[in-house]
């Protein structure tokens, strides 16, 4: 039994594998890359040359292509020693203009230019054999005046030189995949910041809880690091499940416009709504009412020189922190809705189906019948619409709001997500008993005098509830996907509509890491659904033996 | 029994009345029973019911407003958008404010645009129909066939299972947005999108069924008697097949109407005016009194015409399983 259900999980893995590899050739190489800009502020605020070496950056940023600018090549060939950082000085300035060729009838702009100092001359020509060697394309963008005469440059217009290539497939998934979990370490934080001792730190008195009076820390154990990426490494406190890591990160994807900068994990998980204010003393010592979460401090190179915010609050670089919020996170309110209404529609479907079953072609039947033909051929947006348009009718709070919660407006999303599973359910479980009903074990039991009902609960419903069993892990770990139209519908700030505002966003980081957060969830939930299914039948063996 | 007591009152001869009667080996052989037509046998059984004819005659109705409605109504949603005060009317006011026009292009009233909503509607449907037809036609010829095969072959079906748990795991919004985007969003590019992989979903329920026949006794023993697999497939197989297809065609398409519709509701619309697109646009003025009409009259249609067509499609399904043509 191990053995099967590791193979199936490796299995499926490989095909979590190859879901990802598909999608990304679907989002990255088949979509128009342009369109990321859409919604990027920053983007409609550059332009000439400058919009275009941004452009540059940020598909370099999400995975795109690899770039590199030509002061990038001095600089690292200063590093490695091969110039002295005096050639590179010299040769660091293009001439404005370069020479144009004649290909074809028409004049293309060549990388190099007869008024480049000598110098640069020969430093573009090393940049371009060897990056061409490689398969980079090479270019080279004139600078952009707007009075030739006066030779005044437009607003980022100065010139530029870059090489970039397109990154294969390959490469993409494997440093995808590579970099989905990874484990902070002291030497995170690069060699060239001085931070003092790389060590890590365990104390009994977390310092984040610092009484204010007293200036003492109660009992509270902590790993603190130096050198990693987050300060605190391990710490408790007062929420579920009491003790928590950030010695282990996973990251799915950095999101472009959905949530600029933040990963898609973090993006489903972090709180929302209102800030919680509480009393907290800062590393400094300064005492604030805040929604910080000193929990959450990451590195940020340089960020306490720079800000008199961060130098008033925190002793080191380890200023960035998140916020603590009142409401839960997305992945939260999906989840609440999401078993709330499949608890609800197996207590209603299941009793339903099997009620209609026993009185098969009488009136409930019939009615029950009705119900689960509306469901199935009416567009859901349909009856959902008509569930808010009873709902409102009836004063119930037709839409969330993060902001000011209240059980009532849990109600119709929970309702219109439940009534079409409970018509699944009773239609499933209806027709499996209806079969079981006319099996030929059936009319033996009755022959050999067992009465009805006792027919109908061991035998009939005992073998018509294991394909509905199969499910139920299916449904609780769906729970956690969302619904689109619901969500929509009633403006809850769930995950579903992660996907479909990411797809209309073109924000490829998030889309991906969606994807193998639907695929994992898929496949853990068909293996959950055939373990419960075997223990729960004994004539079910996954064995090679049995079988 | 008093009938058959007088013979000599039928004024027929003795020897019309008896007569010797050769002893015909071949005839003998026959089997008498009367004559059965499957798909007579069909159609007997799908009108035995009223209630069909009903909702056939209302699917009738509606495919000839949805196809030949627009032809004479002449919609353009633009054509009233400079009429004042001609925008968001109920029936009672469009119907005053277009005095010259017949009655029935108002009895909706008018849309956002100063439109019929009435007519809307029509030309919604007869897009959103054509949508379904089409693409139900395609994937389930597509399915069918390739399910057939991945049931018969193990070697297809070892590929095909591959295949099928890999494309079953890419979100199936994402496949049809990325390529409505890579495409323009027209109507054929839409059926691209909805027929690239909708396929394989009726193919893996065709080849369990396929498997579930496949290896009955009866089919066992034709192949022993020597049956070669074509014939299997098409003379003990497909006659359970048809029913299992038309229902499995009543819940398809329906659900390429329902598909339209929440596509257009998340911003994958098409260029063309479909009932998506209509209940999309209108959502604004769902709630608002007056209005609401232009929101609920393309869902009621579209509830009613995936209904219909469902219930059609159930009923001739059942019509069509030879196990009820006793």
């Amino acid at each position: 039994m191990t053995k099967y259900l590791l193979r199936r999980l490796l299995h499926g893995l490989f095909s979590v594998i190859v879901v990802v590899a598909v999608v990304m050739l679907l989002v990255y190489s088949l979509t128009d890359r342009e369109k990321i800009f859409g919604s990027d502020p920053l983007f409609s605020k550059k332009a000439s040359n400058v919009r275009e070496t941004y452009k540059y950056e940020q598909w370099e940023k999400y995975g795109y292509i690899d770039y590199v600018t030509y002061n990038e090549y001095l600089i690292s060939l200063v590093r490695s020693g091969e110039i002295t950082e005096e050639q590179r000085a010299k040769a660091v300035d293009i001439a404005p203009t370069a020479d144009r060729n004649e290909i074809d009838g028409n004049y293309v702009v060549d990388i190099h230019s007869k008024d480049d100092s000598p110098a640069a001359a020969e430093m573009i020509g090393r940049f371009e054999e060897y990056y061409k060697s490689q398969g980079y394309t090479v270019v080279r963008l004139n600078a952009d005046y707007y009075s030739v005469r006066t030779k005044k440059l437009n607003n980022g217009g100065k010139q530029v030189l870059f090489t970039y290539k397109d990154r294969p497939l390959i490469s993409r998934l494997l440093s995808y995949f590579g970099n989905i979990f990874s484990v902070d370490n002291i030497h995170y934080v690069d060699a060239e910041n001085d931070i003092g001792e790389r060590k890590l730190t365990f104390t009994l008195h977390d310092p984040a809880y610092t009484d204010p009076e007293t200036g003492k820390a109660p009992f509270s154990p902590a790993i603190i690091g130096n050198g990693t990426r987050h300060k605190y490494l391990l710490y408790v406190d007062g929420s579920f499940p009491f003790v928590h890591q950030n010695l282990l990160n996973i990251s799915m994807g950095t999101s472009y416009s959905v949530n600029q900068g933040v990963d898609v994990y973090d993006t489903m998980t972090l709180t929302q709504g209102k800030y919680v204010k509480r009393v907290i003393t800062y590393p400094t010592g300064l005492v604030e009412d805040s929604a910080d979460d000193l929990h959450s401090a990451t590195y940020v190179a340089g960020s306490h020189e720079l800000s008199q915010t961060i130098s008033d609050r925190f002793t080191d670089d380890y200023s960035n922190v998140s916020t603590v919020k009142a409401s839960k996170s997305k992945i939260g309110f999906s989840f609440v809705i999401g078993i709330i209404s499949v608890a609800l529609a197996y207590v209603l479907g299941v009793p339903l189906g099997i009620l209609m079953a026993k009185q098969k072609d009488k009136l409930l039947d019939k009615i029950g019948t009705l119900y689960i033909i509306f469901i199935i051929a009416v567009p859901s947006l349909a009856y959902i619409f008509m569930f808010q348009a009873i709902g409102r009718s009836m004063g119930l709070p037709s839409i969330m709001d993060v902001n000011n919660e209240s059980w009532k407006m849990y109600i119709l999303p929970i309702v219109s997500l439940a009534l079409p599973s409970v018509a699944n359910l009773m239609k499933w479980l209806r027709r499996y008993m209806i079969d079981q009903m006319n099996s030929d074990y059936v009319r033996f039991a009755r022959s050999g005098g067992l009465s009805e009902g006792e027919i109908f609960t061991k035998h009939i419903l005992k073998n018509a509830a294991i394909p509905i069993i199969h499910g139920i892990p299916g449904s609780v770990l769906g729970a956690l996907v969302g619904a689109i139209i619901t969500e929509r519908v009633y403006l809850v700030p769930g995950a579903g509509n992660l996907l479909t505002n990411a797809i209309n966003a073109n924000d490829n980081g998030v889309i991906v890491g969606l994807t193998l957060f639907y695929a994992l969830l898929s496949i853990i939930s068909l293996i959950l659904g055939d373990i419960l299914m075997a223990t729960v039948d004994p004539r079910i063996s996954f064995t090679n033996k049995a079988r | 029994m008093n009938e058959l007591t007088d013979i000599s009152s039928l004024g027929l001869s003795e020897e019309e009345l008896f007569s010797r009667v050769d002893n015909d080996s071949l005839a003998a052989e026959k089997i008498t029973a009367p004559r059965y037509s499957y798909w007579h046998s069909v159609f007997r059984v799908f009108f035995r019911k009223k209630i069909n004819i009903v909702i056939l005659a209302l699917l009738a109705i509606i495919i000839a407003f949805a196809y030949i409605y627009p032809m004479f109504s002449n919609y353009d949603r633009f054509a009233h958008v400079l009429v004042e005060g001609g925008k968001h009317l109920t029936p009672q006011k469009a119907l005053e404010m277009h005095p010259d026009d017949s009655a029935i292009h108002w009895i909706l009233g008018s849309g956002g645009a100063g439109e019929s909503t009435f007519d809307a509607i029509w030309v919604g449907s007869r897009i959103s129909l054509s949508l379904a037809f089409v693409c139900a036609l395609i994937n389930m010829t597509i399915g069918v066939i390739v399910g057939a095969v991945w049931g018969f072959s193990k070697k297809v079906d070892m590929v095909m299972q591959e295949v099928y748990n890999i494309i079953g795991n890419v979100p199936y919004i994402l496949l049809i947005s990325v390529v409505v985007m890579i495409l323009s969003a027209s109507f054929w590019s839409l059926v691209f999108a909805l027929t690239v992989t909708g396929w394989l979903a009726i193919a893996y329920f065709i080849r369990t069924q396929v498997v579930i026949i496949r290896d009955r006794e009866y089919n066992l023993a034709s192949r022993c008697l020597g049956t070669s697999t074509l014939r299997i497939a098409m003379k003990n197989i497909m006659p359970f097949m048809v029913s299992v297809i038309v229902t499995l065609a009543a819940t398809e398409i329906p659900s390429y109407i329902s598909y339209e519709v929440f596509l257009s509701y998340i911003g994958l619309t098409m260029s063309d005016i479909s009932l998506g697109k209509l209940i999309g646009t209108a959502q604004p003025s769902m709630f608002t009194p007056g209005m609401q009409l232009e929101f609920w009259a393309p869902v009621a249609i579209a509830s009613i015409i995936t209904v219909v067509l469902y219930v059609v499609g159930q009923n001739l399904g059942d019509a069509s399983d030879p196990r009820t043509h006793m």
